[in-house]
């Protein structure tokens, strides 16, 4: 079992008036200050080895959350979550690149975040700038590259770091058609490997063929998770 | 402090690279680059020594001219200002690694204050420059300077840790500093030797560890009278309780960085 959710809940505090002059009126007029918003509500959920989930929901369903408190970065509000294995998180691509520094440096800056060390790096560098396509383009600071350029490289080295947890949302539509394949093939690469995937995407068909699970979360609600087919139905029924 | 050090050590390589990122992209798209390490200081100091010295005047004490003795409190100042200030801001400016990736936030705000030393320790040749042009006597406390430094980097390091975990739920840190610090400064006998303040409100200098430190690095490299002991015993004690006390609260609200930025 690589992820556990047991009765999960994220509630976040809305406060509207945040400004002092906004914030005194509404405390004389007896408003409250802020709401408490439930992105997810008692959630549970388990991925073992192997597991390709397809997270579906509309807008504002919790999807983007879920996928933060799997990433570490935010804290249940209630019950319990346990991550067995190291997560990549290939949302967001390239985050932390600094645009005044060269293809090269960026994979290194972006490889330490991700967790690796300066050898760990050294041994997938080749493989990650010959996936990325940037071999001409290593030593040009990135805010030369186009924005093509940017998402090959934020997507080659996220990929490339060794992980059991895959986090992905709406990516594969990186690059030009051929780089598509590629990323559908590594992606392909990795289900093989029983690696765990959850995948958060509005594309229905792409759902289907490549996940084994979906999830569909309603409103920060459960509503239903299993087979992917069934899910892709109940998905329809909310629509 | 040892989960602080223990978390550096296991991300020292990150931590590598984020300081040499804060490092490199600085200056990256300017013809004087590093330069200006250098001359912003020496333009700073030039200033203050010309108003000071010719309109107002504010005697130099270690035997030293002034031009030096304001250079040597200006360094350790600025230092301290721009620690703060650019780790304040750092946690905003990385929003997008904070809402993706997780590791121990304390690296972005240490690999900000490192940076800053670096800088420091740039502006310090200049200095350095200075001493042998004007032929001054070298104290042989100096080596007690690498100490009096980092008891100042840890009282930066924990105001930093306050402050940045606050502005992120409260932009108005960052605009209230700037009036703070204004004040701080004035209050921190950078521009003015100690002696000039009357022996009873000097107490109040004690109480501000920026006052004992910039003084006692002053001592250290000029040498006239012992190290003050005592308080410098306050500003050590003071340091490591704002460390621990900004340590502990950045941790506390770590978890909620994410949902806030």
């Amino acid at each position: 079992m690589k992820v556990l959710f047991d009765n999960v809940s994220k509630h976040f505090f809305k406060q509207e008036n945040r400004t002092l002059k906004e914030l005194i009126p509404s405390l004389l007029k007896g408003m409250r200050p802020g709401e408490f918003i439930e992105a997810l509500k008692n959630i549970n959920l388990k991925f073992n080895d192997g597991d390709i989930v397809g997270v579906l929901g509309k807008n504002g369903a919790g999807k983007s959350t879920l996928l933060k408190l799997i990433a570490g970065v935010t804290q249940p509000t209630s019950g319990k979550i346990s991550i067995n294995g190291k997560i990549a998180p290939l949302i967001e691509l390239g985050a932390g690149f600094h645009p005044q520094l060269t293809g090269r440096e960026n994979i290194y800056l972006n490889g330490s975040i991700f967790g690796l060390s300066k050898k760990e790096i050294d041994s997938v560098y080749e493989d990650i700038v010959k996936f990325a396509e940037l071999e001409r383009f290593i030593n040009t600071p990135v805010k030369h590259y186009s924005s093509g350029m940017y998402m090959r490289l934020g997507f080659s080295v996220a990929v490339h770091v060794p992980f059991d947890i895959l986090l992905t949302d709406e990516i594969l539509a990186v690059g030009d058609i051929d780089f598509q394949q590629k990323c559908i093939d590594k992606m392909i690469s990795f289900k093989k490997q029983k690696k765990v995937i959850i995948f958060v995407s509005h594309h229905l068909e792409t759902v289907s063929s490549f996940c084994n699970k979906g999830l569909v979360l309603d409103k920060g609600k459960q509503y239903f998770y299993g087979n992917v087919n069934e899910a892709i139905e109940k998905y329809k029924e909310l629509l | 402090m040892i989960t602080y050090f223990r978390n550096l050590y296991i991300h020292r390589y990150l931590l590598y690279n984020l300081t040499s990122r804060e490092i490199k992209s600085r200056y990256a798209q300017s013809i004087l680059g590093y330069f200006w390490i250098l001359l912003n200081p020496l333009f700073q100091m030039l200033i203050m020594a010309f108003v000071f010295s010719f309109f107002i005047k504010i005697p130099s004490s270690f035997n030293i001219p002034y031009s030096i003795f304001i250079y040597t409190g200006l360094l350790p100042w600025n230092l301290f200002v721009y620690s703060i200030t650019s780790s304040t801001n750092s946690l905003v400016e990385n929003e997008s690694l904070i809402k993706k990736v997780y590791f121990p936030r304390e690296i972005i705000i240490t690999a900000t204050v490192i940076a800053k030393v670096y800088d420091y320790l740039l502006a310090s040749t200049v200095l350095v420059g200075f001493l042998f042009y004007y032929h001054v006597n070298i104290s042989p406390l100096i080596f007690f300077l690498p100490l009096i430094l980092f008891i100042q980097i840890l009282f930066s390091l924990g105001l930093s840790f306050l402050l940045s975990a606050l502005n992120l739920f409260y932009r108005d840190i960052q605009y209230l500093m700037n009036s703070v610090f204004l004040v701080w400064f004035y209050l921190t006998p950078i521009l003015y030797p100690i002696e000039m303040i009357p022996e009873r409100y000097r107490f109040v200098l004690q109480l501000n560890p920026m006052s004992v430190l910039i003084n006692a690095q002053r001592r250290t490299i000029f040498g006239g009278g012992d190290l003050n002991l005592n308080s410098i015993i306050i500003a050590i004690l003071l340091s490591f309780g704002i460390f621990y006390l900004g340590y502990f609260i950045f941790k506390k609200l770590e978890g909620l960085f994410a949902d806030v930025v």
